[in-house]
């Protein structure tokens, strides 16, 4: 068969951050890497809020800073909880740069470009239809009737695992272990981001809302902003969010545009892209998967390593990070003789050292919390009824005791009230 | 054998292009180019040919660097070499001055049949294929969704859509065809043709240092076309009035008495 020369020593599936970290990893020390992408170019399947932690990923990419598309370091972090057209926010402001927003798209695109500088091969439009699998041991990918070979396939294939489940290394992902990120991407000049959001040059600003301004959809939503444009969106969990839902999710996101508090910000902007996206949400590390085998690795989203505390959300590093140590384990299997399960299972080892599972442990009571629906619904309202009879008093101010009794009407006790705020403070 | 090449169009993706109500042009930021997909009908007819009589497929554009990815789709495709001709000595070329450039590359490649797509989604001129045969000096024919070649008598029998009829011509060779839009579905690309355009470089850049043309004939000296000016046709303006109620007969009466008063109908 014409082709069928094709050998590689790791393929990689998927061009989003932790397939292409692990793949250039690979490819500097010199392993022949192919990736394989789904997509018209990196990045154009993939999806995220808007902000990416940058340690994790410079240590994997050490020019981050020099050449990446950064487009605002965040300064600024702002939560808000929101009831009716009114809004209690608790800001918090640092010149460091720890963590910055950016379009995924563009990322993707840069780490892929980084991967074929080191040597690496990255194809696009390519979609794989199953891996290649004897005696129980992943040789390869199909795509179509094409197959080409590989020491080992690390799967960076996203939240979708359509290859894993047709493997059946996988159960199939249900709404309950999933979230639904929507996203739209409004056009607004430089100037007006910065003179908008108060933002100095090359400053973001990362803000996530709670309360009813999710119309009763459990999650919250986050507004994010980026060199000459915003991203604002929701993410909502899937499974209670369906049973919910009245009506297409995309009219919740045009609501919270258009919602009085926030429409002020971006009032001279245009709708230039909207997107949707799954999230991973699973409750680590109850659901049991193997992230290795005889001959493959499961790296990203697909390997559901993705951290939503609810204030905030890491998934472009711990993905990048997870292929960086994906390639490590490959490196460290290679020099044991090859890609048994047996040598690959230091992946287990290595990301449980890293601060991926040692974050994702630390919270895993974070999804349970989140399910209070109190969190969505009653604080936000308490709060801005506590703070509108403070701050708008006409005559007299109230007492805050005073105002939180009379905002509460008895609806909450003080054992409800301390037990969530334990909880809330112990799960996050 | 058929030594076959196509010409293909990098163009903007006209689907996303908004045109900018204030001043009538395109906005082209942010968005992506495709190959025209006009051609990838072209291209897709040149493979079949190719499997059915045994050949080549070379496909040339003229454009930016930027349009090597395109190639790279068509060679993924299944093309077995892509040309870029690509000098800024070319800009700004019109619909004659890129046929020049276009057959002049052409000419010097061992050919026996050009395609062409019936035209692009950014200019929709069609000229482009009836231009180049005519420096070519080659017969030519549009529309075409069916090709046959005869070796033995060194033609190709084309069927041609017309808007009642469909046509069968036998052209002699050397012959451009276009192929008519929509007629074919074009193919995905192979692992192995992408992997290919990696590890052999089928792709060659020819610039007017290799091909040696006149510079009052390519460019914006050899393209005598003026665009005078783009007017934009007015939005009709609706006036969107909606019957509220259940009463059918009420809502007729509501709708003949509306048309009647707007000139529409007449009694």
């Amino acid at each position: 068969m014409k082709g069928a020369g094709y050998i590689f020593d790791a393929i990689v599936v998927g061009a989003g951050p932790a397939g292409s970290s692990a793949a250039y990893t690979l490819a500097r020390k010199g392993f022949k890497v192919l990736v394989v992408e789904r997509g018209r170019t990196p990045g154009s399947k993939n999806m995220f809020g808007g902000r990416v932690y940058a340690d994790p990923i410079r240590e994997v990419f050490p020019n981050l800073n020099k050449s990446a598309p950064i487009h605002r370091w965040v300064t600024k972090e702002r939560i808000s909880m929101v009831s009716g057209e009114k809004m209690t926010s608790l800001e918090f402001e640092g010149k460091k740069n720890v963590s910055f927003t950016t379009y995924l798209t563009e990322l993707s695109n840069w780490m892929a470009k980084q991967v074929e500088e080191a040597g690496g091969i990255v194809l696009t439009e390519i979609t794989v239809d199953n891996f290649i699998v004897k005696d129980g041991r992943v040789k390869g990918i199909r795509v179509g009737n094409e197959e080409v070979f590989s020491d080992v396939v690390i799967d960076a294939e996203g939240i979708n695992r359509l290859l894993l489940e047709r493997a059946g290394l996988i159960p199939r992902i249900t709404p309950n272990y999933a979230g639904l990120g929507v996203k739209e991407v409004i056009k607004l000049s430089k100037e007006d981001i910065e003179k908008n959001f108060g933002l100095g040059s090359g400053e973001g600003i990362a803000w996530l809302l709670i309360g009813d301004i999710m119309e009763g959809l459990p999650g919250g939503a986050f507004l994010y902003t980026n060199k000459d444009s915003i991203s604002l969106g929701i993410v909502v969990m899937l499974g209670s969010a369906m049973e919910r839902m009245k009506e297409h999710i995309s009219r919740y996101v045009e609501r919270l545009r258009l919602h009085p508090l926030l429409e002020k910000y971006f009032r001279e902007g245009r709708i230039m892209e909207y997107s949707a996206h799954l999230v991973p949400e699973y409750v680590w590390p109850a659901i049991p998967h193997r992230l290795y085998g005889d001959g493959f690795l499961v790296a990203g989203d697909a390997a559901g390593l993705l951290l939503n505390l609810g204030y905030n959300f890491r998934g472009v590093d711990f993905a990048s990070y997870s292929g960086y140590l994906a390639a490590q384990a490959v490196e460290k299997a290679h020099s044991l003789g090859g890609m048994s399960a047996e040598n690959l299972s230091i992946y287990q080892e290595l990301l449980e050292k890293s601060f991926i599972l040692r974050e994702l442990r630390k919270f895993k009571n974070a999804p349970k919390m989140r399910k209070n629906e109190r969190l969505y619904d009653f604080y936000p309202y308490l709060i801005n009824a506590i703070a509108d009879k403070i701050f708008h008093a006409k005559y007299e101010t109230p007492k805050i005791m005073d105002a939180f009794k009379e905002a509460n009407k008895g609806r909450i006790g003080w054992f409800t009230l301390i037990r969530d705020l334990y909880e809330v403070s112990r799960s996050i | 054998m058929l030594n076959i090449v196509v010409g293909i169009k990098w163009v903007p993706n006209t689907t996303l292009v908004n045109i900018d109500p204030r001043t009538g042009t395109l906005i082209r930021e942010g968005i992506s180019s495709i190959v025209n997909p006009h051609d990838l009908v072209a291209v897709e007819m040149a493979l079949r040919l190719k499997n059915e009589y045994g050949g080549t497929v070379t496909v040339i554009t003229m454009s930016p660097p930027s349009a090597i990815a395109g190639l790279e789709h068509v060679i993924g495709m299944g093309a077995d070499r892509g040309i870029l001709v690509s000098d800024r000595a070319f800009a700004g070329a019109d619909t004659l001055a890129t046929s020049y450039a276009l057959a002049k590359t052409m000419e010097r490649l061992d050919y026996n049949l050009i395609v062409f797509g019936q035209e692009t989604i950014d200019s929709s001129t069609a000229h482009i294929g009836a231009q180049v045969a005519s420096w070519l000096k080659i017969p030519y024919i549009y529309y075409v969704t069916e090709a046959r070649y005869i070796e033995d008598r060194n033609i190709i029998r084309v069927k041609r859509a017309l808007e009642n009829a469909y046509e069968t011509y036998e052209l002699e060779l050397p012959a451009l065809i276009s192929v008519a839009m929509h007629s074919l579905n074009p193919r995905r690309v192979s692992i192995y043709n992408k992997l290919r355009v990696k590890l052999e470089s089928p792709i060659e850049t020819w610039s007017n240092e290799i091909l040696g043309l006149e510079k009052n004939c390519i460019g914006l000296k050899g393209s005598p076309t003026a665009l005078a000016k783009i007017e934009m046709i007015p939005k009709v303006l609706r006036k969107n009035e909606v019957f509220k109620g259940n009463d059918v007969k009420k809502a007729a009466r509501w709708l003949v008495k509306k048309l009647l008063e707007e000139g529409l109908i007449e009694i």
